[in-house]
């Protein structure tokens, strides 16, 4: 069904179907794990058995990977729900009801909610994966009754590109924003439904055949993946590529929705000037994704070829590793934006409601998010200023330092917001406030590494793990968990219990800084990073970061059972909990299938953050006649 | 619904105090950790660590101009209770004196980061390499998990220690037989990667007299991943006078 067909329909309930969840509504997450597997192992078999070779070799794991994939996506609905009408055959019905959450389908915002669950989990796993590290770290030896060089390299690696594209890629895009944009828009879906759910379903293999990567022999190259150590340690090297470039589809497949919805769709009186603030730094994310992925795919299915195909790209004599550098850097440094710029856009969105302002200088934020998009591309060199020749040095320094103009807009903004207001500070609040303190310290250390004399010592110390999980850490998953607890009434109906959200903010901004604070000071005195072993004289500072950080990893166990137990008995919310002037606290909560019925829609009327006394509401329902 | 006047110039007042305190705070922990830097044993570590260390205060001085405006208006301008309905009288949407201010900032202090630390630096490493008639040519090839150097013009080679003279340039020419290795002697604040099918160099000119014995700063430390061994990928250093430079290589050479 096209997309305004069925915005259009008449559902005599938006509510959607009532029944209440039955086991058999997980049939089809049962039918893909059997069909990815099944397909999996056939395919990996089958190559192996034609070349005489075994299938944790590299090609047969390939084909594996690829047809396992099919399989997957296929038992998740996808066959009934989308390509059996290209084959002449009928179209499975939408389901509107609980069901909808455990298969293939348009709904924009169950996908939200399986984006929700899938961060999570692999948060979870990624954390683990962080715990050991730390306790490799705990003395300076090898620590071999914990595990080996090698396999504190795949641990890493394992931890590094989950983090990355499993968790911080799509935790407050996915989640919170495929959730939000039709809502903030004022319109009924996102402009590709069924993209949109096909992209997470890319998700769960992806992220598993990562993890399981050790068990084909693992990859020891981070997450970055340089060649040619990725052709020469380990054939788990094809489960990263694969995975990395499954995840990017993925996020490729959010990003034209959300641009396209940007564009396209909005309600009837929002002006481009109108959109709001998180929408606009979604689409800031979202070109960024959409203009410079397809240099960095290539570069991933180089190397994979160069592993499998036996072609020499980056490898053998006259391959050029360096070319694989630039290729790799030049979504992946702008990658971080598309982490950061959603969370940006979050603080601005909350704390105009929060302090009762304005959002203050909005077209300078705006300009801010969007010029970080822009500078952005143009600065991956930053990442390897020790490998290119002085002549790419200026350049690259003056552009990575520009665009901390940009990133203040942000600062200027939010500041301005908070300047004479009166500021409810509940624990979404706390956690923006704490995000923002964190950034800026990840943002300031920034500048070391974008200078070059600086970064010449500091690069590929522990001084840039603290710098990258300052902003990551430090800024982004704070905000994610801000913009859980904030929205948690629009999706559940219920409030998460503000006590242990504040106690959890506090234990995790205490023990986040006492983790990464002292790396920086490690990275000054001499530790690299990616090392299992160190020397003596840095024992102290890393005994002293891993009981921090075992106790910031314990901490999560907070949040999560909060929004657990809030989700099930929560006190009930108010439909619009937080005094928002923001549209989507207009609609119903929690959220019917169909947003708002049929025959009216949203008319925008006037800025959506003028909380001024006696202002009047920025939008009206206005009646519309069918289509 | 009654709207709170607020004074806000009052308001800023106290912010400033907030910025100076901070300010006073803040640099002082910065001048103790200058102090406590770890060994700069280089003409080029010095170049790096005097930028590194410069970015330091500045950062110092952003972090409590900005954080502290963050803090100081989440406290100074919070609502009383969670039930406070009181809407503040200030609405402005933008504020051209701050906003000026701000822009002026930031775009100012970018351009001189990109001269000073930046150019300057630059040019003061690049001025080394240049004004070098004379280097120290040391041949470095990196490989997993070890490294050798050979003193080309000495007659030395492939010895697994390296024994520098201080004071005298070294054109230390890196190469590597696999995948890609960083050298780097953390003492000497710099490093670059060797990367397969080419050839780099690495000017460093030690000034601070030591062993990896004596100080593990002054260590080969491979600083790229590059497998299995990569943390133990290290060779051991040692800055020796001139003279003692002699020795070393009369009885090392061929
Ligand atoms: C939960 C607390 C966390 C702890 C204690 C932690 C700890 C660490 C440590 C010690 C390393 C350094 C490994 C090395 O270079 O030798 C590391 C690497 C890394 N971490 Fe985390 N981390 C945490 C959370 C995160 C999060 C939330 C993200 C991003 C969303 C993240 C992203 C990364 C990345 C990208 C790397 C680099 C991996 C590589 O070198 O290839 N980490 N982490
Ligand atoms: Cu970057
Ligand atoms: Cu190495």
């Amino acid at each position: 069904m096209a997309t305004n067909e069925m915005q259009a329909q008449a559902l005599n309930e938006t509510e959607g179907g009532k029944t209440s969840f039955a086991i058999s509504m997980l049939f089809p997450l049962f039918r893909a794990t059997l069909w990815g597997l099944t397909g999996y192992f056939a395919a990996a078999w089958i190559t192996a058995a034609l070349l005489g070779s075994v299938i944790v070799n590299p090609l047969p794991a390939t084909v594996g990977y690829i047809v396992g994939l099919v399989g997957w996506l296929m038992g998740s609905g996808l066959w009934e729900g989308w390509i059996r009408r290209a084959f002449g055959g009928a179209e499975a019905p939408s389901y509107t009801g609980v069901e909808r959450y455990f298969r293939f389908g348009p709904d924009s915002k169950s996908t939200a909610v399986r984006y929700v669950v899938f961060n999570v989990v692999a948060f979870f796993f990624a954390g683990l994966a962080a715990m050991a590290i730390r306790v490799e770290l705990l003395t300076p030896d090898s620590t071999s009754w914990w595990m080996s060089e090698i396999h504190y390299n795949m641990t890493f690696g394992i931890h590094g590109l989950m983090m990355l594209l499993a968790v911080a890629a799509s935790v407050i895009v996915g989640g919170v924003g495929y959730y939000l944009v039709p809502l903030m828009l004022g319109v009924r879906n996102v402009v590709f439904p069924k993209l949109l759910g096909l992209s997470w379903w890319l998700l769960p293999p992806a992220a598993f055949a990562v993890f399981m990567s050790p068990t084909i022999g693992g990859f020891q190259t981070g997450w970055w993946g340089y060649p040619p150590l990725a052709q020469n340690s380990g054939s788990g090297i094809v489960f990263y590529v694969l995975g990395a470039a499954t995840l990017l589809t993925a996020s490729v497949l959010g990003a034209i929705n959300i641009a396209g919805t940007m564009v396209y769709m909005r309600a009837k009186g929002m002006s481009l000037g109108r959109v709001p603030i998180f929408v606009w730094g979604l689409f800031a994310a979202a070109t960024i994704l959409i203009v410079e992925a397809p240099a960095t795919f290539t570069g991933a299915l180089m190397d994979l070829s160069d592993m499998i195909l036996g072609s020499h790209f980056y490898t053998g004599p006259l391959g050029h590793p360096l070319a694989y550098m630039d290729q790799f850097w030049f979504l992946f440094h702008p990658e971080v934006y598309v982490f950061a710029l959603p969370a940006f856009a979050i603080w601005l969105e909350i704390l105009p409601a929060a302090a009762k302002r304005p959002l203050f200088a909005r077209n300078w934020a705006i300009a801010g998010l969007v010029g970080v998009s822009m500078l952005g591309a143009m600065l991956g060199v930053h990442h390897y200023f020790t490998a290119v020749s002085p002549a790419r040095m200026p350049i690259f320094m003056t552009f990575t330092e520009t665009v901390s103009i940009p990133t203040g807009f942000i600062y200027l903004s939010a500041i301005g917001t908070l300047w004479g207001g009166r500021l409810k500070i509940n624990a979404a609040v706390l956690l923006v406030l704490m995000a923002m303190m964190n950034f800026l310290i990840g943002g300031l250390t920034g500048i070391f590494n974008a200078d070059v004399p600086a970064d010449l010592q500091l690069h590929n110390t522990y001084w840039v793990v603290a710098h990258f999980h300052y902003t990551i850490l430090g800024a982004v998953i704070f905000t994610w968990i801000a913009a859980l607890y904030w929205w948690f009434p629009k999706v559940t109906g219920r409030k998460i219990n503000e006590f242990w959200g504040k106690f959890h903010a506090w234990w995790f901004f205490v023990f986040f800084n006492c983790t990464f604070f002292p790396m920086f000071i490690a990275g000054i005195d001499g530790m690299n990073r990616r090392v299992a072993i160190y020397l003596p004289y840095l024992h102290e500072i890393n005994l002293f970061i891993s009981i921090s950080a075992f106790l910031l990893g314990a901490g999560f166990l907070i949040p999560l059972a909060n929004l657990v137990y809030s989700w099930r008995r929560g006190e009930k919310a108010e439909p619009n909990p937080w005094g928002s002037r923001g549209l989507e606290w207009q609609m119903k909560s929690p959220t019917p299938y169909i947003p708002f019925p049929e025959g009216t829609e949203p008319e925008v009327v006037g800025p959506n953050d003028n909380y001024a006394a006696g202002s009047k509401e920025p939008f009206v329902w206005i009646s519309a006649p069918s289509k | 619904m009654n709207a709170a006047k607020e004074n806000l110039w009052k308001a800023f007042r106290g912010l400033v105090l907030v910025w100076i305190v901070g300010l006073a705070i803040g640099e002082t922990l910065i001048a103790w950790g200058v102090n406590n830097w770890p060994l700069v044993g280089s003409v080029q570590a010095r170049i790096t660590a005097d930028a590194t260390t410069y970015l330091m205060w500045q950062a110092v001085a952003l972090y409590v101009l900005v954080g502290g405006a963050i803090v100081y208006s989440a406290i100074r301008f919070r609502a009383s209770s969670a039930s406070d309905a009181v809407i503040p009288e200030n609405q402005k949407r933008t504020w051209a004196p701050f906003v000026v201010t701000w822009l002026v900032l930031a775009i100012g202090i970018n351009l001189a980061n990109t001269i000073y630390p930046g150019m300057v630096g630059l040019e003061q490493l690049w001025a080394i390499q240049m004004d070098t008639k004379n280097p120290l040519v040391i041949d470095v090839t990196a490989q997993q998990w070890k490294w050798t150097f050979s003193y080309p013009k000495q007659g030395v080679t492939d010895v697994s220690q390296l024994v520098v003279p201080e004071g005298r340039t070294i054109d230390f020419v890196l190469r590597t037989k696999d995948v890609m290795h960083d050298f780097w002697v953390p003492a000497w604040g710099v490093k670059k990667d060797v990367i397969p099918n080419e050839v780099r160099h690495l000017f460093v000119t030690p000034t601070a007299l030591g062993s990896t014995a004596t100080n593990p700063m002054i260590r080969v430390q491979c600083s790229m991943i590059c497998g299995n061994g990569h943390p133990l990928m290290r060779a051991p250093v040692k800055v020796v006078t001139a003279a003692k430079f002699k020795t070393w290589v009369a009885s090392n050479s061929f």
